[in-house]
């Protein structure tokens, strides 16, 4: 056990390390790097002006509100960001099984998954993160709940639950990439793009959509039910509790994906 | 005398840029996947509001709104191959050099590579946008065929439009190497003030202001209105003019801005 937690501990250090190397070499390029950060927070007020001008026509979507669904598109770009900024090494799996560069990664004395999550940084992320917590922040004043610190916590619980439901999503697919040997696979950006399903109310889509977004690619898990319950625990109780078990469910698929993926490994060879 | 051979020149770069297209076939099918979901949602938002509305919002009905989503879903498909990623490419790879020897207008070649996959674009928005019909019930047609072939030009200038303005934005890839936050960017400012996101009838005072002054509103707004014959003649045939006014500006204006970038490029070639 505690041999276990020392690997772990062992892990995060140098997955931070790792991260802090790429970052330094992102910020040589420091215009690219604010073009980025702007670029970022451009989409995010174009998204809000675009929520922002529904409601001056209608009081609300189904019986949700403006800051309701505020925050769900708060939610969706902050778990975006910690995906792009934290675990933008996802998205190179399948380049570094095709190369036969993940060898390099196989023959280091340290977790493959920890090396491939750092092994990239998306600074986009960074404006999202911010941008995206101010948004959720302002949100949550419009919520009719005297705060509590369980109740804050709770709120941080749902966050980090839907932004490891997304990087667990991202690392599941990308492994994908061991059996489907090529260049580019293209299941993880199809399942990224389904995310645009979490930007709205999951009841305004049909019951074949709402399935998918629950049961299969469990995108109502970031962004519906958080906000459903952080606005009304009355009646979304259930939703919200199980938002972390299904986190926790991703995320062990996805470590399994992984490792069973690395066991099938074969290097493309020299 | 001498315009046919010529036009034969360009008609080669056009044919192996449609080529291009099939060999990257994934790439091409992922970026209209992408498309379609955010067209599904937005008909599932929309769908939702009108039922709510039980009527029309502002000028529009719900075949209306269809009609309004799908031509932009249509316009926004075409002439998406181009990004201001191409142009960064070349000159960071050092492949303007050989652009800049061939006895070739660089702008014209530009245009000859961004068209060649026109035809796939069209044909496959089209197919996509039948499925969406079938799916979400009939649109609205054009008032009249004055109004359906007014539409065909004002596609076609809002092709040409959209071109005009990816070239202009790309030609700062002679100075900043952040392409890829410079296209996220021009696309965000556009999806919104072209009227893509939402038909600017419904934005407020202020910001309709911004957008009728700008070039965006002829990629979405001025082809989807004159579909719906939802200006006057005289208005109509006025915003046809104004797409067509800017067209021809901004491709001067990008002339003009290739020439001082190339002097920037000598200066530092030496």
């Amino acid at each position: 056990m505690a041999a276990r937690l020392r690997s772990l501990r062992r892990g995060i250090y140098l997955y931070f390390r790792l991260l802090g190397q790429e970052m330094k070499s992102i910020l040589a390029y420091r215009a690219d790097f604010i073009v980025l950060l702007i670029a970022a927070v451009l989409v995010q007020l174009v998204g809000l002006a675009f929520i922002g001008i529904i409601f001056t026509r209608i009081p609300n979507i189904q019986g949700w509100t403006f800051w309701q669904v505020v925050m769900m598109y708060s939610l969706i770009f902050i778990t975006e960001g910690v995906g792009s900024l934290f675990f933008e090494g996802t998205w190179w799996l399948s380049w570094l099984i095709y190369s036969g560069e993940f060898d390099q990664v196989m023959v280091r004395p340290v977790s493959p998954m920890v090396q491939v999550l750092a092994s990239k940084v998306g600074f986009n992320g960074l404006g999202n993160i911010v941008t995206g917590s101010l948004l959720l922040v302002v949100s949550l004043t419009h919520v009719s709940v005297n705060w509590t610190p369980v109740g804050l916590l709770m709120v941080l619980i749902l966050l980090v639950s839907g932004a490891t439901i997304r990087v667990a999503l991202n690392l599941g697919t990308a492994a994908l990439s061991f059996w489907i040997k090529s260049p580019h696979s293209n299941v993880p950006m199809f399942v990224h793009q389904l995310g645009e399903f979490g930007k709205y109310p999951i009841t305004i889509y049909s019951v074949g959509v709402q399935a998918v977004i629950v049961l299969v690619i469990p995108f109502a898990f970031v962004s519906f039910y958080p906000t459903a319950y952080v606005f009304d625990q009355a009646n979304w109780a259930l939703a919200g509790l199980l938002t972390p078990l299904v986190a926790i469910y991703c995320l062990v698929m996805a470590a399994t994906l992984f490792r069973r993926g690395m066991r099938r490994y074969e290097s493309s060879g020299n | 005398m001498g315009t046919v051979p010529h036009m034969r020149k360009y008609f080669a770069i056009a044919r192996a840029s449609f080529e291009v297209v099939f060999v990257y076939r994934a790439g091409f099918a992922l970026n209209m996947f992408g498309t379609v979901l955010y067209v599904v949602a937005m008909f599932y938002l929309w769908q939702t509001i009108f039922l709510g509305k039980a009527g029309a919002l502002g000028a529009f009905s719900w075949p209306q709104m269809k009609a309004y989503l799908l031509v932009a879903f249509l316009t926004n498909s075409l002439m998406t191959w181009f990004d201001e990623g191409d142009m960064g490419r070349d000159i960071r790879m050092g492949r303007i050099a050989t652009d800049l020897t061939r006895p070739i207008d660089f702008q014209a070649k530009r245009f000859a590579d961004a068209i060649g996959p026109l035809p796939v674009e069209l044909s496959s928005a089209l197919l996509v946008g039948a499925v969406v019909v079938f799916a979400f019930g009939g649109i609205a047609a054009p008032p009249d065929p004055v109004h359906a072939a007014l539409f065909v030009v004002s596609t076609a200038l809002a092709t040409l439009l959209k071109f005009a303005i990816v070239y202009c934005v790309s030609m700062t890839a002679f100075w900043t190497t952040g392409m890829v936050g410079i296209r996220v960017g021009r696309t965000a400012i556009q999806n919104l003030l072209s009227g893509a996101m939402i038909p600017l009838a419904f934005f407020p005072d202020w910001l309709r202001s911004v957008a009728a002054v700008l070039p965006f509103q002829g990629l979405v707004s001025t082809p989807a209105l004159t579909y719906l014959g939802q200006m006057d003649g005289p208005t109509t045939a006025l915003m046809i003019g104004v797409q067509a006014v800017w067209a021809v500006a901004l491709l001067f204006a990008g002339r003009a801005l290739w020439r001082r970038a190339i002097k920037a490029v000598t200066i530092h070639g030496g």
